[in-house]
């Protein structure tokens, strides 16, 4: 009796001290995975609060001494030559993404229902191709692409990049909005047909609707894709009131070079657009990944 | 009275016949209507430019996009690029770059996913910081990390002497040795919390039941994950390295902006060196064929890839 | 309403033949089963009628037209579903609408037809509710009640109660029996549970590999079953099915088993065998039609008890004969215990037999 009276408790605090110990481990590694996550981004806010001067001494200023909003009152002024460019190219990159992320959904949605309900010949086939796009570099296409707008026109168009972005965004789209249409009984639709509606309808009404969360998810990951690209735009465009914000803010800083301040001030300015949109609407795309890469 | 009919035929398969192919494909063509303008974009923007880089790697090119002037010279183009010693070093460092940034990413990305998965408060505002580098543009990373890494107000360097580690600020992209090691850490900054995202997702579909049995049946919280965690999540896994490792093998700008793949082509990847061939030196014909190069290599971990994909579709087809 | 007439109905996939030379007719008001186990081809047969899925070759008819090319939203008809397919982003409300917003009816005849139709089934108080809020009960009614609203020619169901628990299953088969008498409606109602169509069906269609079995009332089905697959589909616990060898002797037919013990027939019985194509003959009894008894008995063969379940009105006892299950009732307060030895009798008038190679029943003529 007593020997095994011994023996439990003991037994009992040996498993609670390993658990904890895991616990604890992961605590440990989410601060070290935080600080590595957090302090780039506070550094660079704090750079840009500073004044050219400030920003460079050794040791560094670690809060700035006389904190300023001179950098964003420049980028943000309409006034003086470096407001309208970073504006321009401020909305340059908007018009762009906006209308890369319509089209993309507007191709994606009708490509992805096809994929996951119809069993046409050829489909395991073309789904794979559309996948493969994501395996192949800018740089392959970059030089035929450039001839090929060139012949068609588009050089130095916006046209240019919204063809382009579309391709490199619709390959994980289709994927993600097909496991959301996997997951959507076809009964829902074959009701609705028997209810009175055209196959079309059936999709406008019933589908559309319950895969509104798989559509959102694939807009913000166009919209940001195209919001971040910079190889093409960096090669297709070459007149300055065209250029997107990547591309608009790399030649101005690589005329400007010690301008850090300036240079964070921007960087923070084309990172809130898309962490905001990012952080609005997280859930919905976590939940299209869960929904359309995992779980199929 | 009733309607009888012969033993029944369970299940017998009849052959179809030739035709049948092309009977079927017009049966269905009001499907492919709808991905029409899905392939359609993907022929422009994809098979031209795969045609045209393949034609172009066999001829010398002018400077200059006057290609009309390009001269047949077979595979010259491919034994001068074989032969040159840059090509060599190109590819270990696009080898180092890919390995080290897929590995870390994942392993960092699966570690955050599994410390993130059981629910604790701030859990969800934790998540989402550590999403946002992913989100960002890479172009305002390269800028944000190379002024970290500034070799006179960089603010690492500013720790590493301030603590004693160095008596002044390292440089640490302009040198050969640590310029590689620093991009992938600005690299695994961009991509791990993608791993971290396809691993959450793919931990939530881990069967409480499953775990809950093990428990039952005495496994401790390490041999849970092994035994039971760990097989659930391979075929996520599997996907999100490829995914990564293609990510990664294809990435540009952050070498592109923070080096220009100097110094003495110590951080020149693969694409920032087919880029600098093409659009720097205006050598189209050797830049083409670099890309052919590229092509059949990225054919081999395709083959990977479409193997994992094909290999969940199977399942889902089973279930 | 309308009769539903299937003319040479033939649906395949690639090579495969799912629904094969199925031809049946539908009365007007008829309520018509059809079941069979899974992959028999009834509810791909349903789809076909609902014009889900286009036919490939044979005719439909619905009323007097032929709508083999219709849209389902032309044949006139409503359908419920295994998992109801409620629309799950709308209320209750807008479910029952939507058939009639289809049909571009003005929005108070919508109201007034929902508001009616909620008040037949009994849910007027859930209407603002979304599917999901609904236990598996409401949303059946909801299904239903979606079907209804539309006065439809027909109505097809697609294993409507099988997502149901027990209980709630009986007494929804009663009032789908009860909607069908109160609407005089032509219902073609799909399930795999045999029970389900004998209690509720006017007729039942057996389907099987994609053949239409046999097509008959419950009570013919069950009584002259066409075929072994019929018997032992229809009818629980399953018809017991012995397979024997006809010889004659003595001027009489007998059934031997290869265990040794054998079975003279009777007259008519032995009118019967002459009809097969080979001397290998099936006999097939139903549970209630086998006399057990606890010693021997004249007439009857011997037999070892397997397992003994009493179910409180009737115990079933199983035992091995001939290689083949067969399955007894008995009455509660005859003790039965597993292993032990038992006596079972045959009533002659009661038994089928059946066609060994051709697995047809066999019939005297």
């Amino acid at each position: 009796m007593s020997t095994i009276a011994a023996t439990v408790p003991r037994g009992r605090t040996r498993r609670r001290v390993r658990v904890d110990g895991w616990r604890w481990a992961g605590r440990i590694f989410l601060v070290f995975m935080l600080l590595y996550t957090a302090l780039p981004m506070i550094w660079m806010l704090i750079t840009s609060i500073k004044s050219g001067f400030a920003a460079m001494q050794f040791p560094p200023q670690w809060w700035p001494e006389e904190p300023t909003l001179a950098s964003y009152q420049k980028l943000l002024d309409p006034q003086n030559s470096v407001g309208q460019d970073f504006l321009r190219f401020f909305w340059n990159s908007l018009f762009v993404s906006t209308v890369t992320t319509i089209l993309s959904v507007i191709v994606a949605v009708p490509a992805a229902y096809a994929f996951s309900r119809f069993r046409f010949p050829g489909r395991n086939f073309l789904f794979f191709a559309v996948l493969l796009r994501n395996m192949f570099p800018a740089v392959i296409f970059l030089v035929p692409l450039f001839i090929l707008m060139r012949a068609i026109g588009l050089v130095n168009t916006h046209g240019s990049l919204i063809l382009t972005y579309l391709t490199f965004g619709l390959p994980l789209a289709i994927w993600l909005l097909k496991g959301f249409y996997d997951n959507i009984p076809v009964q829902l639709e074959q009701a609705a047909r028997i209810d009175g509606a055209t196959r079309f309808q059936a999709f406008i009404l019933i589908v559309m609707p319950l895969s509104t969360p798989g559509i959102i998810a694939t807009a913000i990951y166009s919209f940001i894709g195209a919001w971040n690209e910079y190889i093409y735009a960096y090669t297709f465009l070459s007149k300055n009131e065209q250029l997107t914000l990547p591309v608009g803010i790399q030649r101005f800083f690589s005329e400007n070079t010690t301008d850090f301040p300036g240079l964070m001030a921007a960087s923070f300015m084309m990172s809130v657009p898309v962490v905001v949109l990012f952080l609005v609407l997280q859930r919905y795309f976590v939940r299209a990944l869960t929904e359309g890469a995992v779980k199929h | 009275m009733t309607i009888v009919t012969g033993k029944a035929e369970t299940g017998r398969r009849l052959q179809p016949g030739r035709s049948g192919v092309l009977r079927n494909v017009w049966q269905h063509r009001a499907d492919y209507a709808y991905v029409l303008p899905a392939i359609a974009v993907m022929l422009v923007v994809i098979a031209y430019p795969i045609y045209y880089t393949i034609e172009l790697s066999f001829f010398k090119t002018p400077p200059g996009l006057q290609l009309r002037d390009k001269t047949f010279i077979g595979f010259d183009n491919y034994t001068a690029i074989l032969t040159s010693p840059v090509f060599w070093k190109v590819t270990w460092n696009t080898l180092i770059w890919t390995i080290g940034s897929t590995f870390f990413s994942f392993v960092l990305g699966f570690g955050a996913a599994l410390a993130l998965h059981r629910d604790f408060v701030g859990r969800g505002v934790l998540r989402a910081i550590l999403i946002i580098p992913w989100v960002i543009s890479a172009v305002a990373a390269s800028y944000i990390w190379k002024w970290i890494y500034h070799s006179d107000f960089g603010i690492i360097g500013a720790v590493l002497v301030g603590l004693g580690l160095a008596d002044q600020p390292p440089n640490f992209i302009d040198n050969v040795s640590t310029v590689l090691p620093s991009l992938i850490v600005v690299n695994i900054w961009r991509e791990f919390p993608f791993a971290m995202i396809m691993m959450m997702a793919g931990l939530q579909t881990v069967p409480e039941q499953l775990l809950r049995a093990a428990e039952v049946d005495g496994a401790n919280a390490w041999q849970r994950f092994w035994h039971v965690t760990f097989p659930h999540l391979r075929n996520v896994s599997t996907v999100t390295i490829l995914l990564l490792a293609v990510a990664n093998f294809n990435s540009f700008i952050i070498p592109w902006i923070m080096t220009g793949g100097g110094p003495s082509n110590a951080s020149h990847i693969w694409i920032t060196h087919i880029y600098e061939l093409a659009f720097g030196r205006q050598r189209w014909g050797v830049a083409s064929a670099y890309s052919v190069l590229l092509f059949l290599m990225l054919m081999v971990l395709g083959y990977f890839y479409v193997r994992a994909l094909a290999g969940n579709e199977r399942k889902e087809g089973g279930a | 309403m309308a009769h539903v007439v299937l003319k040479d109905l033939v649906k395949t996939y690639g090579g495969f033949k799912a629904v094969n030379d199925v031809s049946l007719t539908v009365n007007d008001g008829e309520f018509v089963a059809l079941v069979g186990p899974s992959g028999c081809g009834k509810t791909t047969t349903l789809n076909l009628i609902a014009g889900l899925i286009p036919i490939t070759s044979g005719d439909i008819f619905i009323g007097d037209r032929v709508v083999n090319d219709l849209d389902p939203k032309d044949r006139d008809i409503a359908m419920v579903f295994q998992n109801y397919a409620l629309y799950p982003q709308k209320s209750v409300y807008m479910n029952l609408a939507f058939p009639l917003q289809m049909r571009k009816l003005p929005r108070d005849e919508i109201d007034k037809k929902v508001r009616e139709a909620a008040k037949v089934l009994d849910m007027t108080q859930l209407l603002e509710r979304k599917p999901r809020e609904l236990s598996g009960g409401q949303q059946q009614r909801v299904a239903l009640g979606r079907a209804l609203v539309r006065d439809p020619a027909v109505f097809l169901m697609d294993e409507p109660l099988s997502n149901l628990d027990a209980k709630l299953r009986v007494q929804m088969r009663s009032e789908i029996k009860r909607f069908h008498q109160d609407l005089k409606a032509t219902i073609v109602y799909v399930t795999h549970d045999q029970l389900e169509a004998v209690t509720m069906a006017d007729r039942m269609a057996v389907m099987n590999g994609g053949f239409l079995q046999q097509y008959d009332s419950p009570a013919q089905v069950f009584a002259h079953p066409a075929n072994m697959f019929v018997a032992s589909f229809v009818g629980s616990p399953a018809m017991s099915l012995i397979p024997l060898e006809a010889s004659t002797a003595n001027g009489g037919t007998v059934l031997t088993s290869a265990e040794g013990w054998s079975l003279p027939l009777s007259q008519l019985n032995a009118r019967k065998v002459l009809g097969a194509t080979t001397r290998k003959i099936v006999l097939g009894a139903r549970h209630s039609t086998i006399k057990l008894h606890k010693s021997a008995a004249p007439g009857a063969i011997p037999a070892k008890a397997y397992t003994v379940e009493p179910t409180g009105d009737v115990t079933f006892v199983q035992a091995f004969l001939s290689g083949a299950i067969v399955n007894i009732s008995v009455v509660p307060n005859i003790a039965v215990t597993p292993d032990e030895h038992i006596w079972l009798e045959f009533d002659q008038e009661r038994i089928h037999l059946f066609d060994g190679e051709t697995e047809m029943a066999l019939h005297a003529d």
